[in-house]
């Protein structure tokens, strides 16, 4: 499950905060800024985009906390407005590069593995952190959306305005992409008994 | 959520086993913690929207004083067995004691307390960051011992309230209980984050 849902605030923090107190405020960020930071790192692979999408969130947090009637965990409702936030920035992102949430996978704008010093060697990429910001951001974006924090194929285009057979195609590719990685321990065992077998 | 259905298991080209491993290794993947300016900036806007409250200055009545008192000696008996209690805490909290060098140096009670209260405030300082990741219960309990010890200090640091001696040296005390129980929590956390 998601991390935001092994997080836990008492209702009468939530109450203190609704009525606008600074301290109950914090508590929440404290307990949440991670979580939240941590999204918005994936999705938009920049620490400054990233602290300000923090910030967007945690001030519609305070707006909006009066509203929350706790039918759900707070850790989803958080969840749910800090990848709002980032998608948000995500599509004006790319509405900037004229770039469109195109089905073509070599549309796409590569991932900065380059600029990251990230080398397609198989010896070094064994990084699934590396692997995962090398992949395109709307790829990215999906597998995360999908596989960490738990999110349908519907869910996932309805927030992005998309339609679920696009979603379960960016997976598809993610997954082509990230496939090597997983047979990489097997490729190297299997070395390893040939060596033995000398 | 509800999960997917099979068909998308095709789909995607992998096999069960693989698309389970990458799940679990991408959910393993570490978080990172925001730098602290962040919730200053939040803070900044948040006042300027007048989304916070501002606190309200306290009367400086006799009343509230013994009210001050009284509700850090039971915010002490509550925290306790929270304390205590915390995975992140497995040492026992003692009784601040007024250390026998200080007492061979002829202080008295209270200024013993104030130099424990400031050898514990330097303790503090040199604690590692707090860990990127933090269980909330434990964000609470710290929350609430900063918050008693910040109205202890509003009270202590008030021209306005008069307080005996015999008070002075009570807040003092339960500075130096919160003091010691906050360096002993951050202590357990820097240990068991450093395995």
């Amino acid at each position: 499950m998601s991390k935001f849902a092994d997080i836990q605030i008492d209702p009468a923090i939530v109450r203190r905060a609704a009525r606008g107190d600074a301290r109950a405020h914090e508590i929440i960020y404290r307990a949440f800024a991670t979580p939240v930071y941590s999204i918005c790192l994936r999705f938009t692979r920049s620490p400054a985009q990233a602290e300000d999408l923090v910030q967007e969130t945690f001030i519609e947090i305070m707006r909006s906390i009066g509203k929350f009637r706790g039918e759900a965990a707070l850790g989803s409702w958080i969840r749910r407005i800090a990848v709002s936030k980032a998608l948000m920035f995500l599509r004006s992102a790319w509405t900037a590069r004229s770039q469109s949430l195109g089905e073509n996978w070599d549309d796409e704008i590569a991932g900065d593995a380059v600029s990251h010093g990230v080398s397609r060697h198989p010896d070094e990429a064994i990084d699934l952190d590396a692997a995962l910001a090398d992949l395109p951001s709307v790829s990215r974006t999906v597998v995360w959306l999908h596989d960490v924090e738990g999110f349908t194929h519907k869910e996932i285009a309805k927030l992005m305005g998309r339609s679920e057979s696009f979603s379960k195609s960016q997976l598809s590719r993610a997954y082509q992409r990230l496939r090597p990685l997983l047979s990489t321990g097997d490729a190297e065992s299997a070395a390893t008994d040939a060596l033995r077998s000398f | 959520m509800v999960s997917d259905t099979k068909d998308e298991e095709m789909i995607c080209g992998l096999t069960v086993d693989e698309r389970d491993a990458l799940r679990r290794e991408l959910r393993e993947l570490p978080d990172t913690m925001p730098p602290r300016v962040v919730w200053n900036r939040i803070r900044e806007q948040a006042e300027a929207e007048g989304l916070l409250q501002k606190p309200t200055a306290a009367r400086s009545t006799r009343w509230m004083t013994g009210l001050a008192i009284a509700a850090s000696v039971v915010l002490a008996v509550i925290l306790l067995p929270t304390l205590t209690s915390s995975p992140e805490l497995d040492t026992t909290i003692t009784e601040p004691q007024v250390d026998a060098t200080d007492s061979d140096l002829g202080l008295t009670a209270l200024q013993a307390l104030m130099v424990q209260s400031r050898r514990l405030e330097s303790d503090l300082r040199a604690m590692p960051e707090e860990p990127r990741v933090m269980r909330a219960s434990t964000v609470a309990t710290i929350a609430d011992i900063e918050n008693a010890i910040a109205a202890i200090d509003f009270q202590l640091n008030d021209p306005s309230v008069r307080m005996t001696e015999e008070e002075t040296e009570l807040f003092w005390r339960e500075r130096v209980r919160l003091m010691k129980s906050l360096v002993q929590l951050r202590y357990a956390q820097a240990q068991r984050t450093s395995f």
